[in-house]
């Protein structure tokens, strides 16, 4: 079964690839909006961040998680996984790199593969480059550096792949695609087998590379606070859409809060700022969701570039 | 291999594959924006776009049967939904997803077909894509096959040295022989890297890519795109008025 699923729903491996036609014009085009000025900036820090002669490293390793998919990890009788590689990519090259080898796949395998739409571009950046990357390094950063590092790894894995999955039903569930409570259930107890498939996958392969090459592997203390200011956005990301979900779908986003717990305190966490919002002038439901969610993103995208600006300037002085 | 497919595909010569890659870009988005806001009278619009792509890829010379099948691979991720939407009781929102996605699919594929990938991605920078990103695709993509072929020549040692890993080992020990050659994988990806860098820069490589054919948007182009904008928000909108 997890093998089906896979192929159904992660042809290519990065997790949920969304195609043009499934999401509507308001999602796609704030995903869109806001997901052209975060590469811009990733690129510009991953630019500065890494020497002039990483550029080839960087294209290569991204050619490298395409090819990974091709090994097999085999799991119980007749199933099997495969690295997805985000949180790898992160360990290795650092956030912004990651997130640039990321891109880089998605664009790829959007225009060759056609795995993953144009329109839809936005939405799968974010979800998989963006905030599946951050989520995933946010534990790394956090205790990779003591002697919680193997279950940081393990969690940094899972929780990848949990994050782009839950943000890309979240949009779907927004744009309106119907999903009974019983599928989506099914859907998000999948994802999360698959998702500690990727944390074991992740754990072992940096076992691995650290017995070949300590130097593969950043350590996390060298990349120092300001990315957890990052860590941070892709959090309340995954927040905000969990409830802007909630609120337009209160029985999609009950069962995804059974499931897992994780929108539950989303909910609970995000229901106030973004209540403001909707009790707002905006009447009709297609400028509500569009609203709250330019909003929601808007507050989220100023959210980064303050902590980001305040971290590089307590670093600078 | 498929993607050589697409390699040969996009070396063709007909008009369309001498059009600048920024106007076939722009014409593409217009498409895709004016499908995906498209509501009504929905199965008539997508059998009028359909027709229309059928004939613009007879018109570039390219396999038609080839073109529509590899545009299909959609169609499996779009079966799911289409199915639960069905069963949910919304044919129109099923058919939607599926003509959507699928035109949408075979627009992007013409796209690439018409215009070889390093043309594509020089017409993205000159559109305001962060060259960065672009170089690193570029690298992506080139070294792909290489790092491809290598896996499976790694896949198939490991499948010959450990028959029934599958069954008879412990969890730990079954993880680990995959491990380890996806980071000997990593390794030799990382060496790789490295050589190839020097290779370039001892070719005079300054951090961006030279290309010899400086294409210019030339009045061709120009017209290429009016017309396509034309044709594409003048179909949906008679669609839209008679239907």
């Amino acid at each position: 079964m997890p093998r089906l699923f896979r192929s159904c729903y992660c042809r290519n491996g990065l997790g949920m690839h969304i195609p043009d036609g499934f999401l509507s014009t308001p999602v796609w085009a704030t995903l869109d909006v806001t997901a052209a000025p975060v590469v811009g900036y990733l690129a510009r820090r991953a630019q500065r961040g890494i020497e002039p002669s990483k550029v080839p490293l960087l294209g290569v390793m991204g050619a490298f998680v395409f090819a990974a998919q091709m090994i097999n990890f085999p799991v119980g009788p007749g199933t099997s996984g495969h690295l997805v590689g985000a949180a790898l990519l992160a360990y290795t090259l650092g956030p912004a790199a990651a997130g640039v080898v990321l891109t880089a796949i998605l664009a790829v395998q959007a225009l060759v593969f056609q795995d993953g739409g144009i329109l839809a571009m936005g939405a799968n950046v974010i979800n998989m480059a963006v905030a599946g990357m951050l989520a995933g390094y946010l534990p790394y950063s956090i205790w990779g550096a003591g002697r919680w590092r193997r279950q940081a790894i393990f969690l940094g894995g899972f929780l990848s792949l949990m994050t782009s999955a839950l943000l890309a039903l979240s949009e779907l569930l927004l744009s309106g695609v119907a999903m009974p409570a019983a599928v989506l259930r099914i859907s998000v107890g999948l994802f999360a087998v698959s998702a500690v498939l990727e944390g074991a996958i992740t754990l072992a392969i940096m076992q691995a590379l650290e017995t070949i090459n300590p130097e593969f592997v950043r350590q996390p203390r060298a990349e120092g606070g300001r990315v957890l200011g990052w860590i941070g956005g892709a959090a309340v990301l995954l927040a905000v859409a969990g409830v802007a979900v909630a609120s337009a779908y209160p029985d999609g986003i009950q069962s995804l809060a059974d499931a897992t717990g994780i929108a539950s305190q989303a909910k609970a966490l995000m229901r106030a700022p973004l209540a403001d919002y909707q009790l707002g002038m905006l009447h009709s439901v297609f400028l509500r969701k569009a609203g709250a969610g330019l909003a929601g993103l808007g507050l989220i995208f100023g959210a980064c570039m303050l902590c980001g600006k305040l971290l590089a300037r307590q670093r600078g002085a | 291999m498929h993607h050589v497919v697409l390699d040969r595909w996009s070396r063709g010569e007909s008009a369309l594959h001498r059009r600048d890659a920024r106007a076939k870009t722009i014409a593409v988005l217009v498409f895709l924006i004016v499908l995906a806001t498209a509501r009504r009278s929905f199965l008539t619009l997508s059998a009028c776009y359909l027709g229309i792509l059928v004939a613009v890829i007879i018109a570039a010379g390219l396999p038609l049967m080839g073109v529509l099948k590899r545009a299909a691979v959609v169609l499996p991720f779009t079966a799911v939904f289409a199915a639960i939407s069905l069963a949910a009781g919304e044919p129109m929102r099923a058919a939607a997803l599926v003509g959507k996605s699928y035109l949408s699919a075979l627009a992007v594929l013409i796209l690439v077909s018409s215009t070889p990938l390093p043309q594509l991605l020089g017409g993205l920078e000159r559109m305001g894509v962060p060259r960065y990103l672009l170089m690193v695709a570029q690298f992506l993509y080139r070294y792909l096959f290489v790092i491809s072929e290598e896996a499976q020549h790694m896949r198939a040692a490991l499948q010959a040295k450990s028959g029934s890993l599958r069954n008879n080992l412990r969890n730990r020990e079954k993880f680990g022989a995959p491990a380890g050659v996806l980071s000997v994988l990593f390794a030799r990806s990382y060496a790789h890297a490295e050589g190839v860098h020097q290779a370039m820069q001892a070719r005079g490589f300054r951090g961006h890519f030279l290309t010899l054919s400086g294409r210019s948007f030339a009045r061709a182009d120009a017209v290429f795109v009016a017309a396509a904008l034309i044709l594409i928000v003048g179909t949906r909108a008679v669609v839209e008025v008679l239907v």
